[in-house]
């Protein structure tokens, strides 16, 4: 018997897998343990973080590190990925001409059009003026409806207001004949006086009908077709809100245009194209698919797309030292989104919903100095370091200890930054081919879709979005889940939690503070994990399988981090049931889970040689 | 005065809302459902409870006001059709200095909770210092408290606490302030 440890040096986590090996290969697992991985994977700075590891994984077996005959490593070839994300679209308001946000609490019901009149000009304004009075948070909201009410006693037809302050259902309710009131309106100076305008607040539970109309406001205001044209992105912001104010200014332009985001080339080894990026993330894997395999990317110069991959070279090349031009992008993953962005030009902070690609770029690089990493290995630990075989075969023999396997199996490693696949035809063992892919996008294209669509700004909320349910807190002593259930408790919420969505983490309650209900981020959590693992996961089995056709794989075991995760492995389940294979989370050595495969599978790899060599002695 | 501190106006508002001020006859009790504000009568919170029932009218959620006496506790209020039309001001202005043991904001608060069928009960005591307690919150826990300068966005809280809608502003952290002084 003979005490080997299997190391894992995987991007962002490194494995451990302890086990007694006989002579005739026989093998005792003993216990296995997980750590952070230190540095970039297959580089020297990776030393400590195995160093601890194999302590942590002798402790949990109980065994004294000076037994330990030989540490197997795997072959760790970096694999990275870099991530960006460009608007294709923009909204741009010169010359503010609207008011498009959606106050809690407007004042008043109906359609109101006049010409913008400061507060303090209403005394001036002649009898049957038709004006929207405009009142900063300085007057009080008595002094706004009195003011109003002696306006239209005097015969001034006051349309509609517009406020600064929180206090729209207030005024309207102090008024003698209620008119539309929109408030909350921060940046109220910037409304232009003197000038037509239109306000509308919708009743309850209902949104505009015509300000979001582009005919409705061509009607209000009387434009001709091209007017009405210029006016349109402003009836497209203004959609699904409940109030809504449009000043018509002479030089007002409004213009959604689309930005020149560039030509995205693709290299592959037969065959080059090129796709612009606004074509949209469809048309760009199209294009790929008819150039794979992919040999290298580039964007045009001084474009969006250009800039993009330059950034993905550039961190590439800084993480594996590599000159800049050697860095050679391998796949791409185009995924659609939308980026909530500032209007440029409104007056109450609204934001547009702007389309988006987010690419994702995969670089493999030349291998990694791995000799010298087992030689640090050896000094630190004092044992036999060996390097093992190729990580994807070592991973297919950890996955295939999961109980209920067999050949042919493919493996689907969903990780942080790529996603992998392997496939090992029947008789593997005796020398049966293995292939395998490095897929661009995986965990962390998730975390920054999360994060741009619900324009969070912070990617530790977006990544815990990612990782655990959503509920929302109904009152001080229960929350219902998403799912619908009910959760009581003993002790009251907190009061910045009430009534608010929040991330059930290991940690507890994390409030999300936006106005996003639960269904809205649920839903957005859900098409990010679609978008990038259900996709990849396709493509990935896709080239692997035998012939490209996925029937052809008997079992698909889903290993890796996202396999840990709640929902993405009964969205893959999903989605390749159709090819009626058998599929499902990995269980390595019936114990695992689908963690430390290519460490168990070292071992195993290990010991059907140590097996092998000695029948060949023996014999 | 009058009509400031009614929430008469309410429903009127935002529109749809049908307007709900039916003629009670004298003597049947009514159990609308509103906020209760329990206040100590100083001329000094007139400021106070007129911002306090402007948030709240603001958020359309009815609300009545009411007296507090020296232990804290509501007067007896039997008042029928004139109830929260003209408390808290004008009257009682000798008892600002010495209210007795219980009588900070936070119990009145939890005494308005108490007294109100929506379960949202806001507290002000004589020096203006503002409380909003829920009825099944323990007393000694109120959901928010603040001073009078935080009226506004307190009255707008304690609507939001019966609406089910997020907190506006941040309020002051709860250990900071806890009895009146």
């Amino acid at each position: 018997m003979s005490l080997v440890v299997g190391v894992d040096i995987g991007n962002s986590t490194t494995e451990a897998c302890a086990a007694d090996v006989g002579a005739d290969g026989e093998v005792t697992y003993l216990s296995a343990a997980l750590g952070r991985t230190t540095g970039v994977k297959g580089t020297t700075a990776n030393v400590p973080g195995v160093v601890e590891v194999v302590a942590r994984a002798l402790a949990a077996a109980g065994r004294d590190p000076a037994d330990v005959q030989a540490v197997l490593v795997n072959e760790a070839t970096p694999v990275i990925s870099g991530l960006a994300m460009e608007t294709i679209t923009e909204t741009v308001i010169t010359e503010s001409t609207m008011i498009g946000h959606n106050p809690d609490t407007p004042g008043g019901v109906g359609l109101g059009v006049g010409t913008t009149v400061a507060f303090a000009g209403l005394p001036d304004c002649a009898p049957g003026d038709a004006v929207i009075c405009v009142a900063d948070a300085d007057v009080d909201f008595e002094d706004v409806a009195a003011g109003i009410n002696a306006a239209i006693a005097r015969g001034v037809r006051v349309t509609g207001a517009v406020v600064q302050a929180d206090d729209a259902t207030l005024i309207a309710n102090r008024l003698r004949e209620p008119v539309p009131v929109v408030d909350e309106v921060t940046l109220v100076h910037r409304v232009p006086l003197g000038m037509p305008a239109a306000v509308e607040v919708a009743e309850p539970g209902r949104t505009i009908r015509t300000l979001s109309n582009s005919y409705g406001i061509a009607t209000v205001f009387g434009l001709d077709p091209e007017q009405t044209r210029m006016i349109a992105p402003v009836a497209r912001a203004l959609v699904g809100n409940r109030s809504a104010v449009v000043v018509r200014t002479p030089s007002g332009d409004v213009t959604g245009r689309r930005i020149p985001a560039g030509a995205l080339t693709l290299i592959g080894e037969r065959a080059k194209r090129s796709v612009e990026m606004d074509a949209g993330a469809l048309e760009i894997m199209e294009t790929w698919r008819r150039v794979r395999p992919l040999v290298d990317a580039d964007g045009e110069p001084g474009t969006h797309v250009g800039g993009m991959l330059a950034r993905v070279r550039g961190t590439m090349a800084e993480l594996t030292a590599m000159p800049r031009d050697a860095v050679r992008i391998q796949d791409v993953l185009a995924v659609d989104t939308f980026v909530p962005q500032r209007v440029t030009g409104g007056l109450a902070g609204e934001f547009a919903l702007e389309n988006a690609v987010a690419l994702a770029a995969m670089v493999r690089t030349s291998k990694g100095p791995m000799e010298l990493l087992a030689a640090r290995l050896r000094e630190a630990l004092g044992t036999d370091v060996l390097i093992g075989g190729v990580e994807a075969d070592m991973a297919l023999l950890g996955a295939l200890t999961t109980p209920g396997t067999a050949r042919p199996m493919a493996i689907l490693d969903l990780g942080g930054g790529s996603t992998d696949a392997a496939v090992a035809d029947a008789g593997v063992a005796e020398g049966a081919q293995v292939r395998s892919v490095h897929l661009a996008g995986a965990g962390d294209l998730v975390t920054s879709l999360i994060d741009s669509e619900l324009g969070l700004d912070s990617t530790d909320l977006a990544e815990e979005i990612k990782k655990f349910p959503l509920a929302k807190v109904e009152s001080f002593f229960h929350i219902r889940m998403e799912d619908g259930t009910v959760r009581f408790f003993d002790e009251a919420l907190p009061a910045e939690a009430f009534a608010r969505v929040v991330v059930l983490t290991d940690a507890g309650m994390r409030p999300i503070r936006t106005g996003h209900g639960v269904e809205r981020i649920r839903q957005v959590r859900r098409s990010a994990k679609q978008r990038v693992f259900v996709t990849n996961a396709l493509r990935a089995l896709e080239q692997v399988a035998p012939g490209g056709n996925i029937r052809q794989l008997g079992f698909v075991v889903v290993l890796g981090g996202a396999a840990l995760d709640f929902e993405i492995p009964d969205m893959i389940a999903e989605a390749v049931s159709e090819f009626g294979i058998v599929s499902g989370t990995g269980n390595v050595r019936g114990c695992e889970g689908p963690r430390n495969a290519v460490a168990t599978g070292l071992v195993a790899g290990h010991a059907s040689a140590r097996a092998a060599h000695a029948e060949v002695r023996c014999g | 005065m009058a009509g400031v501190i009614r929430s008469d106006g309410v429903g009127v508002g935002s529109g749809g809302v049908v307007r709900t001020r039916p003629e009670v006859p004298e003597g049947v009790v009514r159990i609308r459902p509103e906020v209760v504000v329990l206040c100590r009568p100083d001329p000094r919170n007139r400021r106070c409870l007129r911002e306090l029932g402007a948030g709240m009218e603001e958020e359309g959620v009815p609300f009545r006001v009411e007296d507090a006496t020296e232990d804290g506790t509501e007067l007896e209020v039997g008042d029928g059709a004139d109830d929260g039309t003209d408390h808290g001001v004008g009257h009682g202005a000798d008892d600002g200095a010495g209210h007795g043991t219980g009588g900070g904001a936070v119990e009145l608060a939890f005494a308005a909770a108490q007294a109100s069928h929506l379960d949202v009960g806001v507290g002000v005591d004589a020096t203006g210092n503002v409380c909003v307690h829920h009825a099944k919150l323990p007393p000694d826990a109120p959901a928010l408290s603040g001073t009078a300068s935080d009226a506004r966005v307190m009255g707008h809280n304690a609507a939001r606490l019966v609406v089910g809608v997020p907190f506006k502003g941040t309020p002051a952290p709860l250990d900071e302030w806890k009895e009146g002084p």
